[in-house]
């Protein structure tokens, strides 16, 4: 192969950076480089980056020696910057700094000696970075994807490549010489150094034609005004958590990030890297001992923070309509559904549930209000119903999750803490698993437990999805757009259906009304489901496998992209609804009132119903709500009701009216000891029958019921029967 | 030109040199396999491999460099890959000969490496940094030490002047004393014994010497009070097929040039001011990465093999591939079994029951995983532990003996708020610290719940008791990244000893019904410990609970119908006494019970028996429900 003619190479680049140019809508040419050409030659710029998307329209080969000799096209790039820079010299400029004086009298000496006959000593000329005040980087072509830290090898060092990982330690931005220019104390000539590698060796003896011929010995001192220096920091990123392949340590590579690239991203960012991947040169001794060793870095060309949510989609392509085909056909509610936690046998609805929570509604904000889309879902039940094992599914499911225990968070806890920051003492905000789950799904286990601090926090999470904070000076609102999806225990170790919630899990109604769906997760028995969770657990025992079921579960990474797909949509609730959906309600609130319910329906009922028929509807990837949606949405509320009503089948004694009156008296009797102060016991006959007609009995009834008690020697009514006196 | 006898042992890279050789006449030639098919062979001989010198059971100074040894170890850490020169050409001055060499399972180079030479290769190579098995038990070791046939001689720079002291240490520590310090004394005694009392001397030696900081001392084992030699072990082919925690067996070339530990000193000393990029790697990093050579060897590792038990006295080969092992064990199964229930029964104060789910739980092991949810495990929470005379303590020492690898951990309240159970990634350092929970699969950790007193957790303490409970429910431990968690699975056998119900989650609670009255139970306990149980009966036992835990099993689809009916029916009598999870935990007894009596499947017969030692415990339950107040 011949070798190639870097010169020709150079007119390339050149050409391109002059003849580069775009159509903006009136069909005008935009000179893209020429205009930063120009920039650049005005000192207004830095940086010039070259896109190589844009050489790739010009010549699709030069982008492939770009990549694989990245290096030396930076230098081939920034000769051709350089010449041409002159020519896009429209005005004189300032002189920003010193430097800037000083290369404006190196040109001038330069001229001035340009004498034919003198033909100058070449070490004694300018270095071209010396004279430069500009930087070139490359930006990789944008179909190329960014590799894995682990992925890039041997193979890969002096070529252009992209990484993505989170920052884990950056040094601070020092000063790193460029050029080193040193002045002689005999003949008072400069000499100048460029410097490549991270240590170098100072000249000491003077080099010049004069101090040679009169063998003066002049001394090199260094000049540090004259030296041009860069500012250089050292990055170190690491492997994100999905990329690492399972029980492996995530690897970590080091970066050099210099001039305009520098104090980009600080130690936690997630960022993408462009950069060319070379070895570290060392010399002397060092090179003797590390013998057979080299280390290697990434020279960053471009740095791009990025947040997780956006690198996320940088995964997503779209569905493909086979993949799509694939979801949407018959059944695709309960298959994506029944796709959620597979191994978990059973709990449709609650399972139906939870994948509408991770659609999460529309979210609507009326002037200026703001009412939140996003779905809570509290799941209660019995210890051992695989609550914590659905939490842990979604936790994994939901591309943004917060895991945490109501009592296992300690120190920042759910919400926010402010800490003093370990390297600067400065107090900082730390976000909790609340804040750190915005805009994504936060999973709270064992809910009940919580701390009172975070308890009083989270109402206001739940509906105006923010956190203020007040604390140490601190005063601010951070946003905390997440769902909920919480898990409890009963209080008394099972759920008793005779008693309403608030006494069940101990929290109160206030932040229990805030879940738009409260499942209770029971333990019932049933022949035929029984024998199919018996087929089920016996299978995944006997094959460590799950059982084949009529479909197979949809992949979590389709799930994933379909549930992104599903976000994007907006569906709207048509007029034509309102009227049903309001009937229905008043409906609700109509039974609520007449059954004696253990729930709540209130106004946040009839939002939580909106929310669902929305996540509905963009789970069918459509633009407006219908009528089956808001019955899906109601049958899933009314199930979600059914499951904390007392057990039906189970005939519970009803309380006969008797029993009720008896323990009204029983009540006022007990008042009446605490009021009156010892006269225990004794209750009169009035005030009995007045209390107990308030609450809607018959003086028959209340007639009835003393005698009944009378008979069984409870209490005893004195002759004027004015008079009730307990035994 | 075929190396003698043991020259792949005393010189493997003469071997790896000679085969580079003859590859450079003809191209294309794979000589690299060829090195490992070499060595692959040569272990495969007959006892070949006692031969080769283990680091676990020889001190580092009585092994010669650059010689072939072995090391059974788990992979503690992994860093990031090296470039090395694989292929360099090195210039002799005088005559300005260029020879081509190889760089491979080298540290050091020649003099005179042309570094501009055309004809350097410049590959890669993975390290590992791995410590000896943690919590591996002495019987094990010293089992091993015996068998090993390596004829080891100590190099000539060893001064034994201090062994006085060091062996009145050893003698002071070891649970079974050994008077070998005769051996020692002629420098040139052939096949000598070593026990790991020499590890520990070299471990405490070596950093006597350095005078660097404390941190040098921290060789990041996983349990406190680890001893032996930590290594970096430099991987030349598929490392992706290793993960964080495995257990091998590495062959390699030990490389402890003293050049390398003057590479960490001259950076160490070098000021940062001259080299700016000196700056990002610390000198706590460099420490790590690069410590002496004479404190954590280099191993170029040329075969490795993954170790499925650590139980040295079972053949290393695969239970499959030696049916007429597997046949002849199983037959003696079942016998085996009946004596290791007497034993146990009389050590857990005369409870059979008990005892039963104590060899239940010995032989469980996480056989499969779906998605979250581990299958076999058995988590064993003995309550009912009499508190006096450190009953819990002498049951571990007991388990120790029969174990290959287990450790005891006192949740005392000062343990749970100050230790480091999760490893934690230490970003100056850039290593994974390790914790406690950082086990080999298979190994016993045993909680003593009955060191627990009243107090406060604080942030770490909730944060290790949390990780307790992930470790239970899910075989897994969230490693701390600092950025992020991630998540490893494991498979470690956790036995609770508590006096009430354990404040940790488990999958299955037996309460201990002694038989013996609490005044006598001093002298009975002191009885089993004065009256260890013979070796021979010992390793029978030993024998039996690997064995158990490597069989196969399968359940036929006739038994998985009369499961599913039985459960049905049990349900329709009382629903609230069975759920799923009851079911679960009774399939995994079933499991349990068949493999401990070497049935490789289960019989209508042994899911009755299950469910009747199930019942009896369950009943026992119900007797002790409300001891204290931790119970729903």
């Amino acid at each position: 192969m011949a070798p190639k003619d870097y010169e020709a190479e150079k007119d390339k680049c050149k050409r391109f950076l002059q003849e580069f140019y775009t159509e903006d809508d009136s069909g005008k040419k935009v000179f893209k480089y020429g205009a930063q050409l120009v920039a650049l030659a005005h000192r207004e710029q830095v940086a010039l980056f070259v896109e190589l998307d844009d050489v790739a329209e010009e010549d699709p080969e030069l982008v492939e020696s770009i990549c694989e000799n990245a290096k030396r096209y930076t230098g081939l790039f920034a000769d051709a910057v350089h010449e041409l820079l002159p020519e896009y010299k429209e005005r004189d400029i300032v002189a920003k700094d010193s430097l800037d004086v000083y290369i404006e009298h190196r040109l001038m000496m330069e001229q001035r000696s340009r004498d034919p006959a003198d033909t100058r000593d070449p070490r004694n000329q300018y270095p071209a970075e010396l004279m430069r005040r500009f930087e070139l980087y490359f930006k990789s072509p944008t179909i190329a994807k960014p590799k894995v830290v682990r992925d890039v090898r041997a193979d890969s060092i002096g070529q252009l490549v992209a990484v993505r990982g989170i920052v884990t330690r950056a040094t601070e931005v020092k000063p790193m010489m460029a050029v080193a220019t040193y002045t002689c104390d005999q003949c008072g000539a400069e000499t100048y150094q460029p410097i490549q590698s991270p240590s170098f060796m100072p000249l000491i003896m003077c080099p010049s034609q004069e101090c040679v011929t009169n063998k003066s010995g002049g001394r090199l001192y260094i000049q540090t005004r004259g030296s041009k220096f860069v500012k250089f920091q050292e990055l170190r990123i690491q492997e994100h958590s999905d990329q690492v392949p399972v029980g492996n340590i995530p690897r970590s590579m080091t970066v050099y990030a210099r001039g305009e690239n520098t104090r980009l991203a600080q130690p936690g960012d997630h960022v993408a890297i462009t950069g060319v991947f070379l070895p570290l040169l060392r010399t002397g001794f060092r090179q003797a001992v590390q013998g057979l060793l080299s280390e290697t870095y990434l020279e960053a060309h471009s740095i791009t923070l990025m947040n997780k949510s956006e690198d996320d989609e940088l995964g997503n392509e779209e569905l493909t309509d086979e993949e799509l085909h694939n979801i949407t056909d018959e059944g695709f509610y309960e298959k994506l559904a029944g796709s959620i936690a597979p191994e978990i046998y059973g709990h449709e609805d609650v399972k139906k549930a939870l994948l509408l929570l991770l659609v999460g509604g529309v979210e609507q904000a009326p002037r200026g209000m703001k009412i939140r889309g996003n779905i809570n879902i509290c799941l209660m039940g019995d210890p051992g119903v695989a609550k914590s094992q659905l939490l842990s599914y979604i936790d994994r499911l939901a591309p943004r999750s917060q895991y945490t225990t109501g009592r296992g968070s300690s120190g920042v806890g759910l919400t926010a803490a402010v800490m003093r920051d370990p390297l600067t003492g400065e107090m900082t905000l730390e976000g909790g698993a609340l804040v750190l789950a915005d805009q994504g799904i936060c999973c709270i286990d064992e809910f009940d437990k919580m701390a009172d601090t975070d308890r009083t926090a989270i109402h206001e999470v739940m509906e105006q999805q923010t956190i203020s904070i007040a604390k140490a000076g601190i005063m601010t609102s951070l946003n905390a757009r997440c769902s909920i999806l919480a898990a409890a225990n009963p209080a008394y170790g099972r759920y008793n259906p005779r008693k309403s919630i608030e006494q069940n899990i101990q929290l109160p109604a206030a932040l229990l009304s805030r879940f738009d769906l409260l499942w209770l997760i029971q333990d019932k028995p049933d022949a035929d489901a029984d024998l199919r969770l018996a087929q089920h657990i016996t299978y995944v025992h006997q094959h460590s496998r799950q059982p084949p079921t009529h479909f197979t579960p949809i992949d979590m990474k389709l799930m994933r992209r379909y549930i992104a797909l599903c976000k994007k949509r907006q569906p709207v609730i048509p007029e034509s609804l309102a009227d049903y959906i309001t009937a229905a309600y008043v409906e609700m609130r109509k039974e609520a009132r007449v059954s004696k319910d253990t729930t709540f329906t209130s106004a946040r009922t009839l939002l939580s119903i909106l929310r669902l028929a929305t996540a509905l509807a963009r789970l069918r990837t459509v633009d407006t709500v219908e009528k089956e949606d808001v019955n899906e949405a109601m049958r899933l509320m009314e199930m979600s009701k059914d499951s904390l009503q007392a057990d039906k089948s189970s005939s519970t004694r009803t309380q006969r009216p008797a029993d009720v009156i008896f323990s009204l008296v029983r009540e006022l009797a007990t008042e009446g000891a605490a009021g009156r102060g010892g006269a225990g016991g004794v209750v009169r006959m009035a005030e009995a029958e007045q209390r107990c007609i308030s609450r809607g009995f018959t003086p028959a009834q209340f007639q009835e019921a003393l005698e009944e008690y009378e008979e069984l020697n409870v209490w005893q009514i004195n002759q004027a029967r004015s008079r009730i006196t307990f035994v | 030109m075929m190396p003698s006898t043991h020259d792949w042992i005393n010189n493997p890279l003469g071997v790896v040199e000679g085969m580079f050789a003859a590859s450079q006449n003809n191209s294309n030639s794979a000589w690299e396999a060829k090195v490992v098919e070499f060595f692959k062979d040569r272990l495969k001989e007959d006892g070949a491999h006692t031969w080769v010198p283990s680091l676990n059971d020889v001190p580092l100074h009585y092994l010669k460099p650059n010689s072939l040894v072995k090391f059974r170890c788990l992979i503690q850490d992994m860093f990031d890959p090296e470039f090395y020169m694989g292929v360099y050409e090195t210039v002799d001055l005088p005559t300005q000969a260029k020879v081509l060499r190889c760089g491979k399972y080298k540290d050091v180079t020649e003099c005179g490496v042309d570094f501009n030479s055309r004809n350097t290769v410049t590959a890669e190579r993975q390290t590992f940094y791995c410590v000896p098995i943690p919590g591996e038990n002495p019987w094990v070791k010293e089992s091993y030490a015996s068998s090993s046939q390596a004829r080891v001689v100590p190099s000539t720079s060893y001064v034994p002047s201090r062994q006085k002291r060091s062996y009145e240490e050893d003698d002071e520590m070891d649970v079974q004393p050994q008077k070998q310090g005769e051996q020692h004394t002629g420098p040139h005694s052939p096949s000598e014994q070593h026990s790991n009392g020499d590890c520990k001397r070299q471990e405490t030696e070596a950093p006597s010497s350095q005078t660097a900081s404390p941190s040098h001392l921290n060789l990041n084992f996983p349990l406190p009070g680890e001893k032996g030699p930590s290594c970096l072990v430099k991987v030349y082919e598929n490392w992706d097929s290793f993960k964080l925690n495995d257990t091998l067996e590495i062959y390699g070339v030990l490389s402890v040039s003293p050049a390398l530990s003057a590479l960490a000193d001259e950076k160490d000393a070098s000021s940062s001011l001259l080299d700016p990029t000196e700056c990002m790697e610390t000198a706590e990093e460099q420490r790590v990465h690069s410590p002496p050579a004479s404190l954590v060897p280099r191993l170029h590792m040329i075969h490795a093999k993954p170790l499925r038990h650590n139980n040295p006295l079972l053949p290393s080969v695969i239970l499959e591939d030696n049916s007429a092992f597997l046949s002849s064990t199983l037959s003696k199964m079942a016998s085996v079994r009946a004596e290791l229930l007497t034993y146990f029964t009389h050590v857990l104060l005369g409870d059979a029951l008990a005892a039963e789910y104590l060899i239940l739980h010995l032989i469980s092991t996480v056989y499969a995983r779906r998605d979250i949810l581990p299958l076999g495990k058995f988590t064993l929470n003995l309550s009912g532990c009499p508190a006096v005379a450190s009953y819990t303590e002498r049951l571990y020492q007991i388990i120790q003996q029969l174990v290959p690898s287990s450790y005891y951990l006192g949740m005392s309240l000062q343990n749970m708020n100050q230790m480091c159970l999760v490893p934690k990634k230490d970003y100056v350092a850039n290593r994974l610290v390790s914790g406690a929970l950082q086990l080999a699969r298979n190994t016993s950790l045993f909680l003593d719940e009955t060191q627990l007193e009243q107090g406060q957790l604080d942030t770490t303490g909730v944060r290790n008791v949390t990780a307790l409970g992930n470790l239970i429910s899910w075989q897994k431990v969230d490693y701390d990244f600092n950025y992020h968690q991630m998540e490893f699975p494991c498979n470690i056998n956790v036995l609770i000893a508590s006096e009430g119900r354990s404040l940790l989650p488990s999958d299955c609670r037996i309460h201990l019904q002694p038989q013996v009255a609490p005044p006598h139970l001093e002298e009975y306990l002191s009885s089993i410990v004065l009256h260890p149980q013979p070796s021979s009966q010992l390793n029978k036992f030993r024998s039996y609970l690997s064995v158990a835990q490597l069989l196969d099993y399968s359940i036929s689809d006739e038994v998985t119908k009369s499961v599913e009916d039985d459960f049905v029916d049990m349900r329709k009598d009382d629903p609230q006494s069975i759920s799923a999870e009851d079911l679960h935990r009774m399939l995994v007894v079933a499991r349990l019970l068949s493999l401990s009596l070497g049935q490789t499947s289960l019989s209508i017969d042994g899911w009755l028996r299950a469910k009747h030692i199930e019942m009896l415990r369950r009943s026992r339950m119900e007797q002790h429900k409300c001891v204290n107040g931790n119970e729903p």
